[in-house]
């Protein structure tokens, strides 16, 4: 069985009958986001679920995405309660809209992550840069041989659609 | 429809004080509760046959309560839960007692939610493992229950242009309404720039935007219209129940949008449909503050106003005493005390009985003297139908309609 990862103060624990997570961390560790995509209509669904939320068919397949995204709302954590992120307060919480299968297969559905919005070493972002309808992609934190976090960054794409952030 | 319109009603309730620090277990604090409404019900511990909670791992079970107090149980039911149980389980009470397992069901949460088990993962449960479906969140900094509803609020200010402004008046509001509550925890009135004044907790939620954390038992007991004619109190009627209805996608509900949409959206048809009303016909309502926003986001997905424009329906006066429709006339957990809801249900049951124990000195017989200023009269002016709003999540909660 896999040990158990600390990471800021927290144990992350992805034992081997982890029959949702496992195979979606290992391709995170190979900096992958590969995602279940349905064996019998082809959609995909986060997270790893194990019957199609569509179609209730249980086969699926792991199809690599582009990992590219809009930021479709975000919060930032002022007042951190885990001890561990005390010290990377305030930090954004954000939660990406992926490219791909966007209002799909209605028009409200989409592949939706949550994830922080970090700098090139994984610090938080600054608050001032966060807001709804700005590009990001996926970058993946390392924590350990079979375990990496996928979290996002900014890119330099133009915006999708209107950008806005909390006033102040 | 399939509809139990009036045919069953609470007739009892019941609550222990509101503290930060009870001293004492879940199980005393649950025999007091439970006591204190079959007393105010008329009953005798003879009278009870039925019995329901609602607990997260944190509280005592019912067949530990049960006999404390003499009570033999023909049913007893343990549910795991916390906001929005409160309205399922009457529900539950109901068709319990409609399939003859029992006769009269006393439903109470118990909880030391400040000194032992805080909402969010802080207090004994800090050190526990991130597995399962948590690793979608909780590595990412993302754990309390503001945490979670954040990017809720966060996306309605973005596609309806709700400030904090107007939320805060939720605040104003059941601060002004505590001021009247004997009970309250927080009795004191705070203004719009109190509340975006105060320190940020998770951006779009100021400090004064979450609700308490309090030690308390509550309880209720429901029973047959029948009976509840023979009770003590003024009879108060469920019209409609709904019983946490959920979004598509629960387990991440983000998948599934609007995630501004919350789950009255699927619930306003079944408790309407069954009450025969609309929102119009409300006279009082009991909207789940966990945060100044959650009341918002029901209010205007049950229909009060039209979707999108909470921010103003909730800052134009009208969710106040003296106003057309007053919300959480109690404090609510944003300045009562914390109950994961129950509270609220029995506040409307007060209310409808006309009996709200505030500070007017004839207030256990019904006097009331409708001043509302600080320290006075809460009591709704005759008050006949009241609703309450239960929340759990953005993606689930209940509803429930009462009548005198």
């Amino acid at each position: 069985m896999p040990q158990p990862v600390t990471y800021r103060g927290m144990t992350l624990v992805v034992p081997d009958n982890d029959s949702e997570w496992k195979e979606y961390f290992e391709h995170a560790r190979q900096h992958r986001l590969a995602l279940r995509a349905c064996a019998a209509c082809g959609l995909l669904r986060y997270p790893p679920t194990h019957a199609c939320p569509w179609c209730m068919a249980l086969e699926w397949t792991w199809r690599e995405v582009s990992g590219r995204g809009t930021i479709y709302s975000y919060e930032i954590v002022v007042h951190a309660i885990q001890p561990g992120f005390k010290d990377a307060a305030p930090y954004p919480v954000v939660l990406v809209e992926l490219d791909e299968q966007r209002g799909a297969p209605t028009p409200d559905e989409a592949l939706r992550i949550v994830a922080n919005l970090v700098r090139p070493d994984f610090t938080p972002e600054d608050e001032k840069s966060v807001a709804i309808g700005k590009r990001v992609r996926v970058v993946f934190q390392d924590l350990a041989d079979h375990l990496a976090l996928p979290q996002f960054t900014l890119t330099d794409e133009p915006a999708a659609g209107r950008v806005w952030r909390l006033p102040g | 429809m399939k509809t139990l319109r009036d045919r069953y009603g609470i007739v009892g309730v019941g609550e222990t004080e509101y503290s930060r620090g009870s001293n004492r277990t879940t199980r005393a604090m649950a025999v007091e509760a439970v006591r204190k409404a079959i007393l105010d019900a008329g009953l005798t511990a003879a009278d009870v046959d039925g019995m329901m909670s609602y607990q997260n791992g944190d509280s005592t079970p019912a067949n530990w309560v049960a006999p404390d107090l003499g009570i033999r149980l023909n049913f007893y039911m343990d549910v795991v839960g916390g906001g929005s149980s409160t309205e399922a389980l009457i529900g539950l009470a109901m068709g319990a007692i409609e399939a003859g397992m029992c006769s009269t069901v006393a439903i109470f949460r118990s909880m030391n939610g400040y000194s032992e088990f805080r909402i969010g993962g802080t207090g004994v449960r800090a050190a526990q493992p991130v597995r399962g479906l948590d690793l979608a969140q909780v590595p990412f900094g993302m754990r309390s229950a503001g945490q979670n509803f954040a990017l809720t609020f966060m996306r309605h200010m973005y596609e309806y242009g709700t400030t904090s402004e107007q939320v805060a008046h939720v605040k104003v509001a059941h601060s002004k309404h505590a001021s009247q509550n004997p009970k309250a925890l927080l009795k004191e009135r705070v203004t719009v720039e109190d509340v975006v004044g105060s320190r940020w907790i998770v951006k779009p939620l100021h400090l004064l935007d979450c609700c308490l954390e309090t030690d308390n038992a509550t309880c209720l007991i429901v029973t047959s219209a029948e009976r509840a004619r023979d009770c003590r109190p003024r009879p108060v009627y469920v019209m409609g129940v709904a019983g946490r209805v959920n979004k598509p996608r629960t387990d991440f509900h983000w998948a599934h949008g609007p995630i501004t949409r919350v789950a009255g959206h699927y619930a306003r048809d079944i408790v309407f449909g069954q009450a025969g009303i609309g929102p119009e016909d409300v006279d009082v309502t009991g909207s789940y503050d966990a945060f100044t926003f959650t009341t918002m986001l029901q209010l205007e997905e049950y229909g009060f106003c039209p979707k999108g424009e909470g921010g103003a329906y909730v800052s134009s006066g009208t969710i106040e005493l003296g106003g057309k429709r007053p919300n959480n006339t109690a404090g609510g957990h944003l300045c009562e005390g914390y109950t994961h809801g129950m509270s609220m249900v029995i506040e409307n049951v007060r209310q409808l009985r006309g009996t709200v124990d505030d500070y007017c000195p004839g207030a256990a017989d019904g006097v009331h003297t409708y001043d509302y200023g600080p320290g006075r009269c809460r009591q709704v002016r005759d008050a006949e139908i009241a609703m309450n709003l239960g929340w759990a999540m953005p993606p689930t909660g209940s509803a429930l309609i009462l009548r005198r």
